[in-house]
């Protein structure tokens, strides 16, 4: 077995966090989205543009070299950036590499971020609702799939919920209690872009998208951003904020592909994971509150079981548990995650842990004795993970 | 009915050229690699289990399984609107590939996934034949 560099373990920590305006945010850039929320994150960690030697992003979904666009408006000549390319599973890979560039001496603090408008790209008119991309056309398939009338990631998720449905019994239930719980915490969270409480009949009666998944199943589409500044712990310490520190990362990428073995209902999850659990030298019993990527409520579940919160082919039990709800045995989204605060391709999870560590939400958002978070993110062709775990320092 | 809107003609690569050509004469074609006799799908010009560039395009049985199946209920090209709601599968070919396609003649409340499927062909308005799916006995 392929050990991870334990020597890594706590050796960084994220000294700020920042999102910009969530939601919808018409007439303004994502890359003015990310500024804002790069703003904010400098702020909340007292530092300025001259403190930063590092930047690492994820484009836009339609973006060329996005960390040189994001560099000359923040007005920085960077040791080390770059901007990475696994989907959803690159905001947590920018933490992870980050850690690696300041501990090979390439980089002090490092920012980390990403921007979307993804609400208003699929709002400009009525045909780019219909087609709800986020993507230009050249970046799609061009044979094997639109013939078919096969488009978007509804879909490809749905195929793995189904499939787990199949295997495992797991049911349509299991997945409205995620999207209640996670609307329950949405409730709390004043930026939230969905914050009507969201009853058992509003699941099974809402339109049925692409089956098994219905309107409540789906992430939201929202335009925002979300930054955080890594830096060595040594130097964490000496700033102001509560520093949260980096106790473990992993990665993991199906290349082989989402339709390839059992990867859609054995994801990469679970070797992500394994690796994260093996630097941080932890148990998944340890684990406080779980930021999960939830782009559907199907993944949730599937992340449950890979994450080994419960075993393959239980998570319908566990979440019918309550256990995701804030107060359960594993408070899961605690802002809403994407299904309802908003959608930011996992950058929002991470903000959204640091809070949580830091122990700065009032009693009715904040997880009692939060000390260790695991914060996940998925993306690419569906085949690409990422995992942080941190730790309240 | 006529389309009003046509649906999407598949682009042939290169490399995929062959496969739509064996579909256009109704006939389901997969790349067999001369080496280590492996299948694959979709078409590239190495094998995917040897990397040999040894390979001919055989015709396959076209039967397989569903692996897992979605309803299209929402729509997200015009062209699909009189089809709504229209099951997409992966299929899982006796062959070892899996492709994605449409499961003609059933019901979409009657699909499962593991049922047994074997290929047809169809136009369906497009002015190209595209391998379709139908139930079949075991
Ligand atoms: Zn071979």
């Amino acid at each position: 077995m392929i050990e991870s560099a334990r020597t890594l373990r706590n050796r960084c920590a994220i000294v700020g966090a920042g999102n910009s305006r969530l939601g919808q945010v018409p007439g303004v850039s994502s890359l003015d989205l990310f500024m804002e929320a790069a703003a904010h994150a400098l702020e909340d960690a007292g530092l300025r543009v001259r403190d930063i030697d590092g930047l690492i992003t994820r484009g836009p979904d339609d973006a060329y070299c996005h960390h040189q666009q994001i560099g000359e408006r923040l007005g920085l000549n960077a040791r080390f950036s770059t901007s990475l390319d696994n989907g959803g599973a690159s905001q947590i890979l920018a933490v992870a590499v980050a850690v690696m560039a300041i501990e090979a001496g390439l980089a002090t603090t490092v920012l980390c971020g990403y921007g979307r408008d993804a609400w208003s790209r699929t709002h400009t008119s009525a045909a780019a609702r219909v087609k709800n991309q986020t993507r230009p056309d050249s970046q799609h398939d061009q044979e094997f799939g639109p013939e078919f009338g096969y488009f978007g990631a509804v879909a490809a998720h749905a195929f793995g919920a189904r499939r787990h449905m199949h295997e495992f019994g797991t049911t349509r239930e299991d997945f409205a209690e995620i999207a209640m719980a996670f609307r329950e915490h949405a409730i709390r969270n004043p930026q939230a872009q969905s914050r009507k409480p969201l009853s058992p009949e509003d699941y099974f009666n809402a339109r049925l998208i692409v089956s098994p998944f219905g309107l409540y199943d789906c992430s939201l589409r929202s335009d925002g951003a979300g930054a955080v500044i890594v830096t060595s712990t040594e130097r964490a310490r000496g700033l102001r904020p509560r520093p949260v520190l980096i106790r473990g990362f992993g990665s993991h990428n199906n290349l082989t592909g989402w339709f390839a073995n059992d990867n859609m209902i054995r994801t990469a999850a679970f070797e992500s994971g394994q690796a994260a659990y093996r630097m941080a030298g932890i148990a998944p019993s340890e684990v406080d509150t779980v930021q999960l990527y939830d782009c559907f409520t199907y993944m949730v579940l599937v992340q449950l079981e890979d994450y080994g919160f419960c075993g393959k082919g239980e998570g319908g039990a566990f979440v019918r548990s309550g256990a995701l709800r804030l107060g359960g045995t594993l408070p899961a989204n605690t802002s809403g995650g994407q299904l309802a605060e908003a959608h930011v391709e996992g950058m929002l999870q991470i903000v959204e842990g640091v809070r949580q560590l830091r122990g700065c939400y009032a009693p009715e958002r904040q997880v009692s004795n939060a000390e260790i978070a695991l914060v996940s993110g998925h993306g690419g062709n569906q085949v690409c993970h990422s995992t942080l775990i941190l730790q309240a320092g | 009915m006529a389309h009003l809107v046509p649906k999407p003609v598949p682009r042939a690569s290169a490399e995929s050229r062959p496969f739509w050509d064996g579909v256009q004469e109704r006939k389901l074609l997969l790349q067999h690699c001369r080496s280590c006799g492996n299948y694959w799908f979709p078409p590239s010009a190495l094998c995917r289990h040897c990397l040999s560039p040894q390979s001919d395009w055989r015709e396959v049985s076209g039967r397989g399984r569903i692996y897992s199946f979605v309803v299209y209920h929402r729509l997200y090209h015009p062209a699909f609107e009189q089809d709504l709601p229209y099951v997409v599968a992966i299929v899982a070919l006796q062959e070892g590939p899996r492709l994605l396609s449409n499961i003609a003649g059933t019901p979409w409340q009657e699909i499962r996934c593991d049922l047994p499927v074997r290929v047809a062909f169809g136009d369906d308005g497009r002015g190209m034949m595209v391998p379709q799916f139908s139930i079949c006995d075991e």
